[in-house]
């Protein structure tokens, strides 16, 4: 068994590294764009580009601890209604590459003719920190200022789609770039470079062992917090009440990609005339109404396909921990489903797959 | 002034001049959702003026009045979303039919993320700083609705300001104070204290992202989440002109985009939507600020829609949320308007 991976070394940063080469490989038309982050006009503000432009490829900041859009949102926004017709190289992360797969799946966007590069996530940092006045103290201590669901993620390897791997998070520091080629065209790609050498490399979970442990812990322990299911509905009210009902949460997650949300609809939204009596009955009622049937009509759809990517507490106002709630349901709907998000384009999704005997287990 | 609306609202409520109250009620971990009351006893948790706006009174509003109340209904809501609430009613989002609009001297709120990670911030709010910042350079503070509880310029009082307004304070034997000369006075003096810091916010937004390039500077940070709109009372249609299927492209046509510039920014459209909302719905705002609080990104959305706002209703001598009476603009057909706009 083969115990060594071919990978590329190179004696600068990684992100020198990705952007010379991306760079060299749109100059010599082996690929026509590349998908990265950038920083914007404003200090302390990201945002994705789809770049043609070699030069402006070397402004970016490759798989720097930031998501402003999660990156299948964007991709999927792009390859909805017709795949890319010329090769574009694609700069991901784990978590976005799954629900990027899971997009696919749904039919909302396709990965034919990406190029997907992707890192050994060390995680990034929550949007309000990026805002204040000390964010470089922020971005340099970012270890600890990683997102919660980054502090708890154990997918922080890429799977298969993933062409190429950046080691960055890793249990030793690394004094050099190495990137892992993980398929055929991926080392054809990187034949066509000059500077960096091939070479073989352990296999990355034997590299990154420390940090799957630490993260398994911290995954083990946020889900002790969470409220569970014999908490009773109290305790999901009492956690949302402040919930501004502003859908920020649904509008950045990858994998709510309704184009009009079910709670949104006469269907489920409460008539005036209901809210009235319910008044009336109650003594008192919350208006609007349906926050929790909101976010549990969420947690429903999402749990079987959330790739645990932190977006929604990014964006919540209210700092409520969606992410946490989502990420506990996540974990336990998946494992009852057997089912991993993102894992393979050929997995079927479980709410797409009519199986006669299963769930046995929890039926009464 | 939590006292004096809350008995307000429980006379109001006990002697059936009204049947239901909405006002915002203390919830769970710091929260103030709003709440329609039809017991009495549910108003010991009432907090009429919270130190932050959690939810726009309009848009709760319109969750339940898009068709006539049965009996009268008392909201209890700072002068912002009561304007809000007209507006909505000539979007036919809410029936006024009913509805009696008790307002106050509003203190403002602050930022909403920052109450929600220091809980120990006033509840008895508001030191000018710590105000958001729309609130700061607010001068429709008060004396809006059929009701106002002034309490500047030495009164303590629910002063009444349409016929509507009066029957309720005579069924409930109450005498407004009489003299208001120096509450008046107070509110001009607070109003011009607040024009000179608008005329500077406008000022120093309008230094900072001046033209097409400012704006996108300005923009640059959105994260197309549109928490700005969903939680605005006047952007109320159910799915956004942005959102529509047939605006989709093909991949192909974002690499075109790419060329064109050698580079291309996603989520895509950022401008054309804030852009388009403004279009749409800054005849009708009414400067609450609840998009600026709801941004996750830090971006100025609701002073620079309010900016705009001021310039678009002074070109049809609108006021949004002035008066039921006054038609939209853009629903109202002349001949013979805009010239100077022409060619």
């Amino acid at each position: 068994m083969n115990t060594k991976t071919r990978v590329l070394v190179s004696a600068s940063s990684h992100q020198d590294t990705l952007k010379d080469a991306l760079a060299a490989l749109i100059e010599k038309g082996d690929i026509d764009a590349v998908f990265a982050l950038g920083e914007t006009k404003q200090k302390g503000r990201y945002c994705y580009s789809l770049i043609t432009d070699p030069s402006l490829v070397r402004k970016t900041l490759p798989f720097h601890p930031v998501m402003p859009v999660q990156g299948a949102r964007a991709l999927s926004d792009m390859t909805i209604t017709r795949s890319f017709d010329r090769p574009v190289a694609a700069l991901l992360r784990p978590c976005e590459i799954r629900a990027f797969v899971e997009n696919v799946k749904q039919s909302q966007g396709s990965l034919e003719n990406i190029f997907i590069i992707s890192c050994t996530c060390p995680g990034v940092i929550p949007a309000s920190e990026l805002h204040r006045e000390d964010r470089s103290d922020v971005l340099a201590n970012r270890t600890e200022n990683i997102r919660k669901a980054c502090r708890v993620c154990t997918e922080f390897i890429p799977g298969q789609q993933a062409d190429m791997t950046v080691l960055i998070a890793s249990d030793e520091p690394n004094d050099s770039t190495v990137i892992y080629l993980n398929t055929e065209r991926s080392v054809e790609i990187a034949s066509k470079l000059e500077s960096p050498s091939l070479k073989t490399a352990p296999p990355l979970p034997e590299l990154t062992s420390g940090i799957l442990e630490s993260r398994s812990k911290s995954l083990k322990d946020m889900i002790r917090e969470i409220p569970a299911p014999e908490d009773g509905l109290q305790s999901l009210v009492s956690l949302f009440s402040a919930c501004i009902g502003c859908r920020g949460c649904r509008e950045a997650c990858p994998l709510c990609s309704c184009i009009l949300c079910d709670y949104e609809t006469a269907r489920t939204q409460h008539s005036p005339e209901l809210i009235r009596t319910e008044s009336k009955r109650k003594g008192s009622v919350r208006v609007p109404s349906g926050t929790i049937q909101f976010q549990l009509g969420r947690l429903m759809h999402i749990s079987p396909v959330c790739t645990a990517c932190g977006q929604c507490s990014d964006v919540c106002p209210a700092d409520i921990p969606v992410a946490d709630i989502f990420i506990r349901a996540a974990y336990l709907v998946q494992q009852s489903l057997d089912y991993t998000p993102g894992r393979d384009t050929d997995d079927t999704p479980p709410m797409a797959t009519y199986i006669e005997k299963e769930l046995l287990d929890i039926t009464d | 002034m939590k006292t004096i609306l809350t008995d307000f609202l429980r006379k109001a409520l006990t002697s059936g001049s009204v049947t239901s109250v909405m006002v915002p009620s203390r919830g769970p971990e710091s929260s103030f959702p709003w709440t329609l009351v039809t017991d009495v006893s549910a108003l010991s948790q009432a907090e009429p003026v919270p130190p932050v706006m959690s939810i726009q009174g309009a848009k709760a509003l319109a969750s339940f009045t898009q068709s006539e109340t049965e009996g009268k209904l008392l909201a209890v809501m700072r002068p912002c979303e009561a304007r809000a609430a007209v507006e909505l009613s000539k979007l036919k989002q809410v029936s006024l039919q009913n509805i009696i609009f008790l307002t106050m001297d509003c203190p403002g709120a602050v930022p909403l993320m920052e109450y929600r990670r220091d809980n120990d911030m006033e509840t008895d709010i508001t030191t000018p700083d710590t105000l958001r910042p729309l609130c700061r350079q607010c001068t429709e503070f008060t004396s809006t609705g059929d009701l106002c509880l002034a309490m500047h310029g030495g009164l303590n009082s629910v002063l009444p300001l349409t016929p509507e307004g009066q029957i309720l304070l005579d069924s409930l034997g109450i005498k407004p104070e009489s003299d208001t000369s120096a509450w008046k006075e107070w509110t001009a003096s607070l109003r011009s204290e607040r024009e000179a810091i608008s005329v500077e916010s406008t000022k120093s937004l309008k230094d900072a992202y001046s033209g097409l390039e400012g704006l996108i500077e300005v923009f640059s940070g959105c994260i197309s989440c549109r928490s700005c709109r969903t939680v605005c009372p006047i952007c109320y249609c159910r799915l956004c002109f942005i959102d529509m299927k047939d605006r989709r492209s093909p991949a192909s046509e974002y690499l075109e985009r790419s060329r064109s510039s050698g580079s291309a920014r996603l989520m895509p459209d950022t401008l054309l939507f804030h852009i388009g909302r403004m279009a749409h719905m800054s005849l009708s705002c009414v400067s609450c600020g609840m998009c600026e609080d709801a941004c996750p990104s830090d971006i100025p959305v609701g002073r620079l829609v309010s900016m705009v706002s001021a310039g678009t209703t002074a070109v049809f001598d609108y006021r949004a949320g002035s008066d039921p009476e006054d038609p939209l603009p853009l629903n109202t057909f002349r001949m013979e308007e805009l010239h100077e706009y022409e060619d």
